[in-house]
């Protein structure tokens, strides 16, 4: 699906990707972005809680963990597959 | 004198630096945003002493937690008097930490970087040249280490020096290739599995991760308990040592009464929960400060949303186990205002160390050995299961509202420091007594003034007919003859008591559950805390001073510990139809009833405080009694309907 936008929460751990554009209205955009997830920030896709959810993401060298919904604002390209 | 005011993000050991340049104490936590209310303290030395103000963390300008409100309108407010904003940075996250830098700077004040865990930053591959950072931001940069008080003293230089400086130039990269410039790049970024990686790969398994974290919860609560065990005897024998002497100072009669019943046992009511709630607080403070909590809210997070509160949840929730104070005081790291008043509304139907009393009582006296435990927990798990309901409730009624959010950083596994552990711990226990004590010990003194009066004086004038009589026993005879008729007495006049008539008045309320009039006024009289229904009943029942035994969780499942004890006095009683007051199936209606209501005016207290209205701690007490008397009426009616219980 090429011409699909990408979200964080579509890919699986160890996933990573390059940030191109986060939405979300009321400042949420706004607070992922101060969290680190600007474009062209570097994300790997981290372990996932039981249940699946929330997941584990690594950048700018550090670990943050987001829900499913919140991931969903972030759009990415993916880089490249990892084990 | 210049003003400083301590700026960061979350996590980057603002609060650690903090406490070592002032030696004051309080709670730097790596649990994100937990630093609460601003903390104010003095740096001395041979110049000018300098005011520094620590602020709640801050992962954002945009913000979503009252900490962050708090933070960031003490910065923006016109009249906060800082001269120099000291942001404190984590030199691991560079890049983060200068896209935060660059809002700072707008603010326009001078600026002095505290570029703090190098070590982490190096030992992930990526040191901070803080010499370079400092020519590239046009602000002094200044390397420290919070865990180990290090470059506190060029810190202190710094900030005295900034007090004229100008405001800070806006920054002239994007944070990321700011970040490049400033690595020091003689040693090559590799990332390395560190021992973070390997921790979490244990910890937060997806099937191994929340046994593990069961238990733990178990380890600690069976170290709360035993813990405070001894401290708990120590503050009981204290308790009566002064009783004791006051006996000895005072004459029989309201002046001594007041002392031993209303300030002593007060005081004592509100002191014997400190051993327990230090305890929990300081274990609660390592897990939090090494990182774990932050991975027990990322396990939780799903189960705890399904009930509409969040991963946070966990802390507030796990410490009203203890008690619902230090709980609710907790909820402040919640960041949406929705899951922290749901939490806040439930974290008092977990089962607090004040009913367990209660509960050992009835279950020692009317439920065999072999149900003990069983009832035990299953009271506890009742608890659970309506905090569950009630949440999942409120978030679709009064709480009702679009997703929330969890964005939570999972900070690397550190050694917690013991100073920052002990602060937390300070902090909490004061904030407890100045709480707690002022309302459970104003609480208990009017329910002495209910209990005492109005003293009718025939009361007294029988009990003096009939010990003139045992004089005339032989010697061998009186003195528990004595004792006898002084119990009596004393049930006289709680019988006769303003309390009592009250109780008497609701009586017709609590018929329905089993409960006998003696049971009702137990339960008026519990209204500042619930632990008081146990005295109370022994003195309605003439056992005079309950022994500890009867509520020693020890000896749960020993019904006939002591022949003349409150367990077996509740086993005889009987009501005005000489049926018994008690059977197995009204101590469940009444255990039910404490596990549910709001008998705790401090809990109301601190949801007041917490939510700042009268609105919560109203609807709180409000729905925990409905269901508390629904609950218990239910049980008893439908468990008679069975044949339950005679």
């Amino acid at each position: 699906m090429p011409n699909d936008p990408v979200t964080l929460d579509d890919l699986s751990p160890g996933a990573r990707a390059v940030v191109t554009a986060v939405t979300g209205g009321d400042g949420v955009g706004k607070r992922l972005g101060d969290l680190g997830f600007w474009p062209g920030a570097a994300v790997e896709v981290g372990r996932r809680a039981p249940f699946g959810d929330p997941t584990e993401y690594a950048l700018h060298g550090y670990r943050l963990a987001l829900r499913r919904a919140e991931a969903a604002l972030v759009l990415v390209r993916v880089a490249a597959a990892t084990g | 004198m210049t003003s400083v005011a301590f700026v960061g993000r979350q996590n980057a050991g603002k609060t650690s630096l903090f406490m070592h340049l002032t030696g004051s104490v309080q709670r730097p936590i790596n649990f994100p945003g937990s630093s609460v209310e601003r903390t104010e303290g003095v740096v001395r030395g041979e110049e000018p002493p300098l005011r520094v103000v620590d602020l709640p963390g801050i992962s954002s300008f945009e913000a979503l937690s009252r900490d962050e409100e708090v933070a960031l309108s003490f910065l923006t407010a016109a009249d906060s008097g800082i001269d120099v904003l000291c942001a404190v940075v984590d030199a691991s996250k560079l890049s983060v930490e200068l896209r935060f830098l660059g809002q700072l700077f707008r603010l326009g004040q001078p600026v002095v970087v505290a570029l703090n865990k190098g070590d982490v930053a190096r030992s992930a591959g990526r040191p901070v040249d803080p010499a370079r950072l400092g020519a590239e931001l046009g602000v002094r940069v200044v390397e420290t280490d919070g865990l180990r008080a290090r470059g506190l003293e060029a810190l202190v230089a710094a900030l005295r020096a900034a007090g004229g400086a100008g405001r800070p130039e806006p920054l002239n990269a994007e944070p990321e290739v700011l970040a490049a410039r400033v690595h020091d790049s003689s040693e090559p970024a590799k990332p390395k599995r560190t021992m973070s990686d390997r921790l979490d790969a244990v910890l937060l398994h997806r099937v191994l991760g929340l046994p593990i974290l069961g238990l733990l919860m178990l380890g600690i609560f069976q170290l709360v308990y035993s813990g405070a065990e001894p401290f708990i005897g120590a503050i009981e024998a204290g308790q009566e040592w002064l009783a004791d002497q006051v006996r000895v100072l005072l004459p029989p009669g309201a002046l001594r009464s007041f002392a031993i019943d209303g300030l002593i046992n007060g005081v004592g009511s509100v002191v014997v929960f400190l051993p327990q709630i230090a305890l929990l607080m300081a274990l609660v403070a390592v897990l939090e400060a090494s990182g774990y909590m932050a991975r027990a809210a990322f396990l939780l997070d799903r189960i705890l949303r399904g009930f509409g509160l969040s991963g946070r949840s966990f802390v507030p929730l796990t410490s009203s186990f203890a008690c619902a104070i230090p709980g609710i005081l907790a909820s402040r790291i919640i960041t949406d205002e929705r899951d922290r008043l749901a939490t806040i509304a439930v974290a008092p139907l977990m089962s607090c160390s004040a009913r367990l009393p209660v509960y050992v009582v009835l279950i020692g006296a009317f439920f065999p050995a072999a149900w003990a435990g069983l009832v035990l927990l299953g009271l506890y798990g009742l608890g659970i299961v309506v905090a569950a309901v009630v949440a999942w409730v409120l978030r679709r009624t009064v709480l009702r509202g679009g997703p929330s959010l969890l964005m939570m950083e999972l900070p690397a596994y550190q050694r917690p420091a013991l100073k920052a552990v002990w602060g937390q711990v300070w902090t909490g226990v004061r904030e407890f007594v100045a709480l707690a004590g002022t309302i459970i010990l104003g609480t208990s003194v009017v329910i002495w003034a209910l209990s005492y009066y109005p003293r009718p004086s025939d009361v007294h004038e029988r009990y003096e007919a009939q010990r003139n009589l045992v004089e005339e026993l032989p010697e061998a005879e009186r003195a528990p003859r004595l004792a006898e008729l002084a119990a009596a007495e004393d049930a006289a006049y709680l019988e006769g008591s303003y309390l009592a008539t009250a109780g008497k008045a609701i009586q017709p309320l609590f018929a329905p559950a089993g409960f006998e009039w003696r049971t009702t006024v137990g339960v008026l009289a519990a209204f500042p805390a619930r632990e008081l229904i146990v005295p109370t009943l022994g003195i309605l029942h003439s056992v005079g001073e309950v022994d500890a035994g009867d509520y020693d969780l020890a000896e749960l499942g020993a019904p006939t510990a002591r022949p003349n004890g409150l367990r077996q006095r509740l086993r005889r009683a009987r009501r005005e139809d000489g049926s018994p007051a008690f059977d197995s199936l009204v101590a469940l209606a009444l255990m039910i009833f404490f596990a549910l209501c709001s008998q705790c005016m401090a809990t109301l207290g601190a949801i007041r405080r917490e939510t700042h209205s009268m609105r919560w701690p109203v609807f709180t007490f409000v729905y925990m009694t409905t269901l508390a008397w629904l609950a218990a009426v239910g049980v008893f009616q439908v468990g008679r309907a069975l044949g339950l219980g005679s």
